[in-house]
């Protein structure tokens, strides 16, 4: 019972970190750019929390640092990859690179270490209890005393949902992606609107890096997103960037990733148990690719036999 | 190619000068440290020997993933093809014992081959299932990682050290370095040759390049895509592992320990990126890549900047050099547009000559 609660527990806070970040790309998948930064926002996102929370001494510059990071990472690929026209595939690779390499280098001269830092100075996300049911015997266990953006990551999918398909600006994303020549033709920049969707990408997996540093660990180590923001865009493609979609993706990757951990105590080697979350991925493309191969198939086939 | 050399020059240009920038905003001797890193790659023979070692991995990589793209195959699991080649050749090295004149060729061919095994499994999941390549090879250099740290923290663990690591190769499988030059380096370059004569003088080369420009064309002028695309995955999953299977071949430590290598693989994948997939390009990058992480270490040693800063000014001169390719394209048809209206406003209409250019 107690390792049934510990799973769901480590679920939820595996999947925060994916879901953030797949929100944000959500924005950028319905504006047709492809996205492959998300790693390295996620990373110097991490990386910029730890430093305005250290420095502070406050969890809230610590968000607004660490979202300040994730922005300023998006601000650059906005100029290269919208203005001056940059492959968005090469403009993603080198900003992932000038993430892990930044951040290590930066790592290494403010605060002299190399691999990893911690400190007590470092202040971590609060933990939200939640009244009445923290005190109801095991619902209380599960549901209660999270890092509180655990709570708010689960809004922020509802309202992302809402933003992308019931607003003014969704619908101009969305036809932007379907055709950004088209949108220029009314009158609306389509650079603007490509523009925004990756300053709000940044701003979510600048979130993502936050949780990372300062609630689900509470410390900085060299290239700590460790494949995150990759596994985000393949949940992102999985699902056709449909929030419900990505929010049972995540939690899915979540559970395989506390999965993994609480393997770690048995027979098989940690190793092995730390693949899990890659190997579910392939699993997932597998059976992603086999509908829509099938799906693909039977529509040749209608139209063959009109 | 006078404008690829132009544009190459303006990103590298701009992009040191931003590095400048930088150090200099945070108190360092920019020049002086621009001085040592040249200094300690290039000025003597040790130093350019070892820029010449570290460039020998940096050119298998950058031509695995510059034969990919430029054949629009999206390899990205350098990483994982990398490590795999490293990792079998160490086990081959620690078991077999032959003759060096043997051993050597035979190491060199299990490289590649278990480099090309290990990115035909990304190919054939996208040939039979229709897996996307970009995804499966970089979900599959995270599984390379664990695998390869569980045999050397496991069953091939030298337990006499401390930290992950085998015991080192049979000397038979030791490349020489006469006079103190590592031949991994004749290794790439004969392999270099070769990518290029396949590249650029046969037939599958050139369906290969087609297939990266046009694919709708290339099948329209008979060729097989799914054929081509496999053997392209092969080859430069073949190149990667053999770039892991220097490391344990070259060098001086002759063994796998944790972490080797870690930063060949996206280099490679940089430097394909910045040389636009030719390969001529790709050579080139090789070595100022190879030249900046060497001269690193005695940059740190001088003036104190941490080694790690190379790795922002690569990905800036990768930035910089695209954008200013791509913003020179754009900038000359925009001056021809402009010529062009101004002719036409001034009575001359368009020339025929212009026409044809």
């Amino acid at each position: 019972m107690n390792l049934m609660i510990e799973l769901i527990r480590s679920t939820f806070l595996a999947a925060v970190p994916i879901l953030l970040a797949s929100l944000g790309g959500t924005y950028t998948y319905y504006a047709d750019i492809f996205n492959i930064a998300m790693e390295g926002m996620m990373l110097i996102g991490a990386f910029t929390a730890v430093l305005g929370s250290f420095f502070s001494g406050s969890w809230l510059i610590g968000i607004l640092s660490g979202i300040a990071g994730g922005l300023f990472t998006a601000l650059i690929f906005t100029v290269f990859a919208v203005y001056l026209k940059t492959d968005e595939f090469v403009t993603g690779i080198a900003l992932n690179l000038f993430a892990l390499g930044g951040t290590t280098y930066f790592l290494r001269q403010i605060f002299s270490v190399k691999g990893a830092f911690t400190s007590s100075k470092i202040i971590p996300l609060p933990d939200w209890n939640i009244p009445i049911i923290e005190h109801i015997p095991v619902l209380g266990e599960l549901l209660s005393g999270y890092p509180f953006l655990v709570y708010i990551t689960f809004l922020i999918a509802v309202l992302v949902e809402i933003h992308i398909f019931k607003t003014k600006f969704g619908l101009r994303l969305r036809a932007t992606g379907e055709d950004d020549a088209a949108v220029d033709s009314v009158g609306i920049k389509s650079d603007i609107i490509k523009s925004k969707a990756i300053l709000l990408s940044g701003f979510y997996c600048g979130l993502a890096g936050v949780f990372l540093s300062l609630g689900y660990v509470n410390l900085f180590a060299e290239n700590m997103s460790n494949g995150r923001g990759w596994i985000s865009l393949a949940v992102i493609i999985l699902t056709r960037g449909r929030p419900v979609g990505l929010l049972f993706m995540a939690l899915l990757f979540g559970f395989f990733d506390g999965l993994g951990l609480a393997l770690q105590n048995t027979f098989i080697p940690s190793q092995f148990t730390q693949m899990v979350p890659y190997l579910a991925t392939l699993v997932a493309l597998f059976f992603y690719s086999r509908e829509k191969k099938k799906s693909k198939e039977e529509s040749e086939n209608e139209s063959m036999a009109v | 190619m006078k404008r690829q050399i132009l544009t190459a020059a303006v990103g590298i240009i701009t992009a040191l000068l931003v590095g400048l920038l930088i150090m200099a905003i945070q108190g360092y001797p920019a020049f002086e440290s621009y001085y040592q890193l040249f200094n300690y790659s290039l000025f003597s023979k040790f130093s350019f020997f070892s820029t010449l070692s570290k460039t020998a991995p940096l050119i298998l990589t950058g031509l695995s993933a510059a034969v990919a793209f430029g054949s629009n195959a999206v390899n990205l699991g350098q990483v994982g093809q990398f490590l795999i080649g490293g990792i079998s050749v160490t086990i081959a090295g620690l078991y077999i014992d032959l003759p060096p004149v043997i051993m050597i060729p035979l190491l060199i061919f299990i490289a590649l081959l278990s480099g090309a095994l290990y990115s035909g499994i990304a190919a054939w999941l996208r040939l039979k299932f229709n897996m996307d390549e970009f995804i499966t090879t970089l979900m599959l250099n995270f599984v390379a990682q664990y695998f390869t740290l569980y045999l050397i923290s496991g069953p091939l663990l030298d337990k006499e050290l401390f930290s992950p690591m085998t015991r080192p190769i049979n000397e038979s499988g030791w490349l020489p370095a006469p006079g103190g030059l590592d031949s991994t380096i004749v290794i790439s370059t004969i392999l270099l040759v070769i990518i290029y004569f396949i590249w650029h003088h046969t037939k599958a080369g050139y369906e290969w390049k087609v297939m990266g420009s046009n694919e709708m064309f290339a099948k329209a002028g008979g060729a097989s895509i799914d054929k081509n695309y496999l053997k392209v995955m092969l080859i430069s999953g073949a190149l990667a592992g053999m770039a892991g299977a220097m490391l344990v071949m070259g060098g001086v430590q002759h063994r796998f320990l944790k972490g080797i290598g870690a930063s060949y693989g996206w280099d490679g994948v940089m430097i394909a990126v910045v040389a636009d997939s030719s390969i001529i390009g790709t050579a080139f990058y090789s070595f100022f890549f190879a030249m900046l992480q060497t001269g690193a270490m005695g940059m740190e040693l001088e003036t104190s900047v941490p080694s790690e800063f190379v790795l922002i000014l690569q990905s800036i001169t990768v930035l910089f050099v695209v954008a200013s390719r791509k913003s020179a394209h754009l900038l000359l048809n925009k001056i021809n547009i402009l010529l062009r209206m101004k002719n036409i406003r001034s009575g001359g209409g368009i020339k025929e000559n212009e026409l044809n250019d």
